[in-house]
């Protein structure tokens, strides 16, 4: 199962005054393998996710993408390279409509280069992939929608919709169930499936055990910005440390499930 | 290739297409009928509305605050004039005139989007760089005498075919035209959309793997360039260039032509222009029945307040949201009537 290493880091560190938000952290990535992150609230998980998609640069320590050193590069640089990313706040495009969010994405992909008069709609093979997009993240029928006007549910598919379309080699997802109601939590697990299935590397953050459990290939247990533990889904949610952790930090939700 | 008719047919609805051809004949016979005087102020008006557009695609379409933007259209005016009274009122200096506005629209645009679009500079710091970039060029037109004869203003010939104002009339009408398809297009191509979704989300667009800066930077080009030759006609129709044009006065008149039409629509810019220059010319008009009108500056500030007030989305903003709710009312009364039928 193990394939080959995509994002390595070594040492990396961050700290913002005298507090280490993340430390010392060592992370080997295989390539398509489904790995979580977990760790109670604060653990600097989504620090990690901004060094590694370079919202943040870090004070100490590397970072390497498929074997190159991307600590320096922008964050454009690594989507060009094949890295994507989702955010904890829903982050779309609010007054564009559905479609024009994940047509956009496409464009990027694309890579069709500063065009400025040609009309956007004569694209036929982007506006093809965008409708193929909506349907994989079930928002078909919403296309016509203005994106502030869905749900905050669909705003969390419309976002992977368009991170999707990146078609990215490494997919960082920051809790992608983050204030769903808990019965449409399912669908997005569902979604999450389909894409592992494909065979894209995924690294997701949450702090709910018991949801990605299933789906994980590997976990990695994160507490004040060290690593605590990583391994198998069974072992490592069974681990002393970690019922510890958990539960010292007061977080007790889903461990025990 | 889709035919012209197709292209046209996917924009507008058949109504559209109907009105902006009668007013399009309206227009093209208005000379005729005209007093010098109408004729002078909707030159003026085709020429500004260029400008206001030209605003618009870095207020209403990226939403960035550019208190600068005075420096293409006062430049556009000055290069005209210094170019006539130096080389002679011809036709080729005219055409050189053009390519000079174009080539010192751009060295501004990439001196102002270099310096104001740099990561981490907040939209207040990049609009205060505009203002100040725009002020050393307003500076440097003022104490250059020789070539700009400084605060007295600029007074030049024009080729003479262009001081004709029928012909000016229809060359200005012809200039807002292809200015509007020009500016149409870019707005509807892949990175007119990117400039778009900037204004949505820079953070989004970046991570979606947009080079902002270069976005950023094509559509100051775009609307710098735009601006300066709008100038470059409004000059050589007053046949008057001075430090005005370059201050931040008619950088804000731009900003409120904007406010006033409604921003991102582009037809705003239009709307907005033709509005304050009517209103404006009334208020003048109106001052030989009492002395108040004297102070017309003040009836155009309370009509700014009035729309920003009551119509925040501006002129066009207002009527579309308005003719959007009647048609979600209509939809679903009709949904509601086909969904009665099969019960009656």
């Amino acid at each position: 199962m193990m394939g080959e290493v995509l994002i390595k880091t070594e040492n990396l560190g961050i700290s913002f005054g005298a507090h280490k938000a993340v430390s010392n952290m060592n992370l080997e990535l295989e390539e398509k393998v489904f790995t979580t992150i977990l760790g109670p609230n604060g653990a600097g998980k989504t620090t990690l996710f901004n060094l590694i998609s370079g919202l943040l640069k870090p004070t100490e320590g590397k970072i390497y993408f498929k074997g190159t050193d991307i600590t320096c590069l922008s964050p454009v640089e690594r989507v060009k390279m094949g890295m994507g990313r989702s955010f904890q706040l829903t982050n779309v495009f609010p007054n564009l409509t559905v479609y024009e969010n994940v047509r956009l994405a496409v464009q990027s992909k694309e890579n069709i280069g500063y065009r400025i008069f040609v009309d956007h709609r004569n694209y036929t093979s982007i506006n093809q992939k965008a409708d193929e997009l909506l349907e994989k993240v079930l928002l078909s029928d919403k296309k016509s929608f203005i994106a502030s006007k869905l749900s905050h549910t669909e705003q969390r598919k419309l976002e992977l919709g368009m991170v999707l379309a990146l078609e990215p080699e490494a997919l960082l997802l920051d809790e992608p169930t983050a204030g769903m109601a808990i019965e449409e939590v399912p669908t997005m697990i569902e979604i999450l499936a389909k894409i592992k299935k494909t065979g894209t590397t995924v690294i997701l953050i949450e702090h709910k055990m018991d949801m990605v459990k299933a789906l994980s290939d590997k976990l990695i247990i994160i507490v004040n910005g060290m690593k605590l533990i990583e391994g198998e889904p069974e072992a490592v949610s069974k681990h002393p440390e970690v019922l510890k952790a958990y539960l010292g930090g007061g977080v007790i939700d889903g461990i025990n499930t | 290739m889709k035919s012209l008719r197709e292209h046209i047919q996917r924009d507008f609805s058949k109504n559209v297409i109907i009105a902006l051809s009668v007013l399009l004949i309206a227009l093209l016979i208005f000379p005729k009928f005209s007093s010098y005087t109408m004729l002078n102020l909707l030159t003026r008006i085709f020429v500004i509305s260029v400008f206001a557009m030209s605003y618009d695609i870095l207020r209403g379409y990226m939403g960035f605050i550019n208190l600068g933007h005075a420096v293409y259209f006062g430049g556009g005016a000055y290069v005209a004039g210094i170019l006539y009274n130096k080389l002679g009122t011809t036709i080729p200096v005219f055409i050189l005139s053009i390519a000079v506005v174009v080539l010192y629209s751009v060295i501004c645009a990439l001196v102002m989007g270099k310096l104001s679009f740099k990561k981490g500079t907040s939209v207040f710091a990049a609009a205060m760089l505009t203002l100040a970039l725009a002020e050393v060029v307003r500076n440097i037109a003022e104490s250059w005498r020789d070539v700009t004869n400084g605060t007295d203003g600029l007074i030049f010939k024009v080729p003479s075919i262009l001081s004709n104002r029928i012909f000016f009339y229809y060359f200005s009408l012809i200039f807002l035209i292809v200015m509007f398809i020009i500016l149409r297009k870019f707005i509807l191509s892949p990175t007119g959309r990117v400039i778009i979704a900037i204004r949505e989300n820079e953070q989004r667009a970046e991570f979606l793997g947009f080079r902002i800066e270069n976005y950023k930077l094509i559509a100051i080009l775009v609307s710098g360039v735009s601006a300066g030759l709008a100038g470059l006609v409004f000059g050589t129709f007053n046949r008057f260039a001075n430090t005005e044009l370059l201050s931040i006065t008619y950088s804000t008149n731009a900003l409120l032509y904007t406010l006033i039409g409604g921003t991102g629509t582009l037809y705003g810019g239009i709307v907005g222009s033709i509005v304050v220059n009517v209103f404006q010319n009334m208020l003048l008009n109106l001052r030989s029945i009492h002395p108040i009108f004297e102070r017309w500056l003040i009836f155009l500030g309370i009509l700014y307040i009035a729309v920003i007030l009551f119509m925040p989305k501006g002129i066009v903003g207002t009527l579309r949201h308005f003719i959007e709710n009647r048609k979600v009312k209509s939809d679903n009364e009709k949904s509601s009537k086909t969904e009665k039928a099969p019960g009656e």
